[in-house]
């Protein structure tokens, strides 16, 4: 193995407002090299990657390339040096062929006097696509490909950096196998030892035991640092997960000494052979006080029947009870009122209004609890949101501070408030609750996801990873294709494995 | 049900800090800073500026106008937008004319609510149909103008007997044109209806981010209809306004007030993009189109040139008030 790393990373830092994302994180990646990076949601995976293809521009600490100190301004930038990315949601333009995704932005000789040269431009293309193996087409239309073939033209794409940086590329893979079915998979690791002869690889991935099996080398990060490396060869996924959560997470991360015992009387919320466009004849069972996750691959439609529970996805058949009547969830007014709380997935577009303040956002869907009649009360409102930042310790500087300042987890806790200020709430649907939150303020979650199940409120929880899911749930659905593949009792002291799981998720 | 939860004490200090960047409160008074440059620009062009009698002209002028930015500012607050203000401004007078010889003094109240039932028309057709309001307020700036063109006769509707009206057309303590104070209260009511009701955090939360106004089970379209309804009221009595300024109501008379309308509300900073800002805002930035208006005869150029001043207004103002970061893509 050469002497000097393909890539280097030295004490890289990268400050967002309220978070350190990267905190002086340190990187090698040598020659001919799968390098995976693991890592939880937080941990500074993804602001170190757009770090290294141009898309963040750190705040301290030096990248180089082959020896070479360099500054990258732009994702073009780094294309010259030799540094691409194949993005996790797929950046090709669906209604072009193959050919011209392959060469866009950087047609080179398939363009010339300002006019498209269509033999020059699928050569080209061509070209990539040998170099991956791949039989694709290159003049099929990008959405008539699968998931899996767009995946390879992107990886084709990725390839041409190759001839601009006259040298061997450093081909970075965000998240590349997450929606991949395991044939798939298997065949993209192929292709990723392949590319190993030529160029080195940075692989990230949810899932572990993937690391371990294509990588050669993996970084772990935590909190925006470099917390160690392992090298994969005779190495478990379970010493990773421990590198990974630190210690904090070892004893009792999810709280479960708090969990309440489930009384089985009549459930919560029952839910009957509920159908809608993605998922089909859904039977679902929660008690008061139970927190039921429900699991599934991008795809398996778990997110549509929880947004279908809220009101805001059509039915077309099934039938929901709460507390044993019957209800109608037409919008997502009705739900409210039917004491369902709904956290978004996605917290700074559909869980928060980013301009309004903590009170304002607080309030926002139990309007009541701080009006007298039509008005509202700013006494009422003021006594009511400071005990409820108290409660949940948000750490702000006041009420009326916009949310949009305030840290993640500190976001999540207000927007969960909302739901609790009415003190109506009887059902909870988290959606990814946790995404993006530190370590610090995911515990936080959990903790408080464990005193609303002891008062009492059911919970569906639709969890970031399978490890959260197993820890926090008391029964687990796993959701395949749409339909209820099994369920899997989850209590406290007889927990499943996470590779049960997966073996009915796809 | 009481969900007790217990309290913990903070243990990390908050890392944020409290109020608005120095740059966001000094773009929160650009409308006011303005408004007082322009004052003394005239003032030092033209001594005589400073006098009651233009001052009273020029605030005569803008109340018309006031009343269309203040209802059209709603729609923008929601995150939409309304062209057809101007054109059903225009109908209205038209109406307003052919209806006083028979209704009395009634015509002025009929007028404003048919006008309000126009603008929540568009308002659910915005919403139930999913068309952007863009494009429904285009169509119905269209169809509007053909309208007023059809009922009038495509000229101008004499008004015999003003007598219904011509209170507004009378001046407060002699020299504050009751039009202008109408116009100020029409803006100060709104502001106070959003300010003490819940309707302040569901018009910011549907124009900030819809889908999380609708996930916090607000009535998003409610809301929107209900702006275009106070829209369509306020052009209603814009129109009012005009037919106790001119005597007569006309197919055309106030569509050349669409382009200032627009100008005064970004001018006054609230964002295109909807979310934030405020009725007193548009007041000032009317203010300051007026003031415009009224000041380049005064400085020598000649008001052909009054359009191209709009057109640079709107443009270098939402370039000024356009919170990029929250805009990825620019269509």
């Amino acid at each position: 193995m050469s002497a000097v790393p393909a890539l280097e990373v030295r004490g890289l830092v990268k400050h967002y407002p309220g978070v350190k994302a990267l905190d002086g994180v340190d990187l090698i990646v040598r020659q001919n090299e799968v390098l995976g990076l693991a890592g939880e949601n937080g941990a500074g995976k993804s602001t170190l990657l757009k770090a290294l293809v141009g898309l963040v521009a750190p705040d301290a600490g030096e990248i180089y390339v082959r020896g070479e100190p360099v500054k990258l301004r732009s994702v073009v930038d780094a294309a010259d040096h030799g540094i691409g990315m194949v993005f996790q949601e797929q950046s090709l333009v669906p209604n072009l062929t193959a050919a011209e995704n392959i060469v866009l932005g950087s047609e080179g000789a398939a363009v010339r006097r300002g006019i498209y040269r269509w033999d020059a431009m699928r050569r080209l293309a061509q070209e990539q696509l040998d170099k991956i193996g791949s039989h694709i087409d290159p003049l099929a239309r990008t959405d008539t490909l699968t998931f899996a073939e767009r995946q390879m033209v992107e990886i084709a794409k990725v390839l041409r950096i190759e001839e601009r940086s006259q040298h061997p590329p450093v081909i970075i893979l965000d998240e590349p196998t997450s929606v991949l079915e395991s044939k798939e998979i298997e065949t993209l690791f192929a292709q990723i030892r392949r590319l190993r002869e030529f160029a080195s690889v940075v692989f990230v991935s949810h899932r572990l035991d993937e690391v371990l099996d294509v990588c050669d080398r993996v970084t772990v990060l935590r909190s925006g640092q470099s917390v160690g490396e392992v090298a994969t060869a005779g190495a478990v996924p379970r010493e990773l997960h421990r590198m990974m959560i630190g210690s904090t997470g070892s004893d009792d991360h999810y709280h479960e000494n708090a969990a309440a015992p489930v009384t089985a009387e009549q459930p919560r919320l029952s839910v009957r052979g509920l159908s809608g466009k993605s998922f089909h004849d859904i039977d679902l069972d929660v008690a008061a006080g139970e927190i039921v996750a429900i699991v599934g691959v991008h795809g398996s439609g778990r997110e549509d029947v929880c947004r279908a529970l809220f009101g805001a996805e059509p039915t077309t058949a099934g039938e929901i009870r709460m507390d044993g009547k019957k209800i109608d969830l037409p919008n997502t007014r009705a739900a409210c009122a039917a004491g369902i709380g709904y956290v978004p997935a996605e917290r700074k577009i559909e869980g928060m209004v980013g301009s309004m303040s903590v009170a304002e956002n607080m309030t926002l869907t139990k309007q009541k609890a701080r009006c007298t009649g039509p008005f509202v009360a700013p006494k009422k409102q003021a006594t009511l949101v400071d005990s409820w930042i108290r409660r949940l310790s948000i750490r702000t500087p006041n009420r009326d501070t916009a949310i949009g300042r305030l840290s993640g987890g500190n976001q999540q806790k207000v927007v969960l408030a909302r739901w609790l200020v009415g003190g109506d709430i009887r059902l909870l649907l988290l959606d990814h609750p946790t995404r993006g939150l530190d370590i610090g303020a995911r515990s936080e979650v959990y903790r408080l996801m464990r005193e609303l199940a002891a008062s009492g409120v059911a919970t569906v929880l639709l969890a970031d990873s399978l490890e959260e899911a197993i820890g926090m749930a008391d029964r687990i659905l796993v959701m395949n294709d749409g339909r209820v593949a099994t369920e899997v009792a989850c209590p406290s002291g007889g927990k499943p494995s996470p590779l049960d799981l997966v073996k009915e998720m796809v | 049900m009481s969900t007790p939860v217990a309290v913990r004490p903070a243990t990390e200090p908050a890392t944020v800090k409290s109020g608005p960047r120095p740059v966001e409160r000094l773009t929160g008074f650009m409308p006011l800073i303005a408004l007082v440059a322009l004052v003394a620009a005239l003032t030092i062009a033209d001594p005589d500026f400073l006098t009651q009698r233009s001052l009273t002209a020029a605030a005569r002028t803008a109340a018309p106008l006031i009343v269309l930015a203040a209802g059209a500012t709603l729609v923008v607050l929601c995150g939409g937008i309304d062209l057809s203000i101007a054109a059903l401004a225009s109908l209205s007078t038209v109406l307003l004319a052919l209806w006083l010889p028979d209704l009395g003094g009634l015509a002025t109240p009929v007028v404003i609510v048919v006008a309000a039932a126009i603008g929540a028309v568009q308002g659910t057709a915005h919403v139930l149909l999913r068309i952007p309001s863009f494009i429904v307020t285009l169509g119905g700036l269209s169809i509007l103008s053909a309208v007023a063109l059809v009922v009038s006769g495509a000229g101008t509707v004499r008004v015999v007997d003003d007598s219904p009206v011509k209170w507004l057309d009378l001046y407060v303590a002699g020299y504050v044109p009751m039009s202008f104070a109408v116009a100020v209260i029409v803006v100060a009511l709104i502001a106070v209806v959003l300010k003490v009701t819940p309707l302040q955090s569901w018009i910011s939360a549907t124009g900030y981010s819809e889908s999380a106004a609708r996930l916090a089970g607000t009535p998003v379209d409610l809301v929107k209809i209900g702006a275009f309804c106070v829209s369509g009221a306020c052009a209603g009595l814009a129109a009012v306004m005009l037919v106790s300024r001119q005597f007569s109501g006309g197919p055309t008379m106030a569509d050349n007030l669409l382009l200032p309308a627009v100008a005064a509300i970004v001018v006054g900073g609230t964002a295109i993009t909807g979310g934030h800002g405020s009725v007193w805002r548009s007041l000032a930035g009317a203010l300051v189109v007026t003031l415009l208006r009224v000041g380049l005869p005064i400085v020598g150029v000649p008001s052909a040139y009054e359009q191209i001043l709009y057109g640079a207004i709107i443009v270098v103002a939402v370039a000024l008030t356009l919170d990029r970061s929250r805009v990825s893509i620019i269509k």
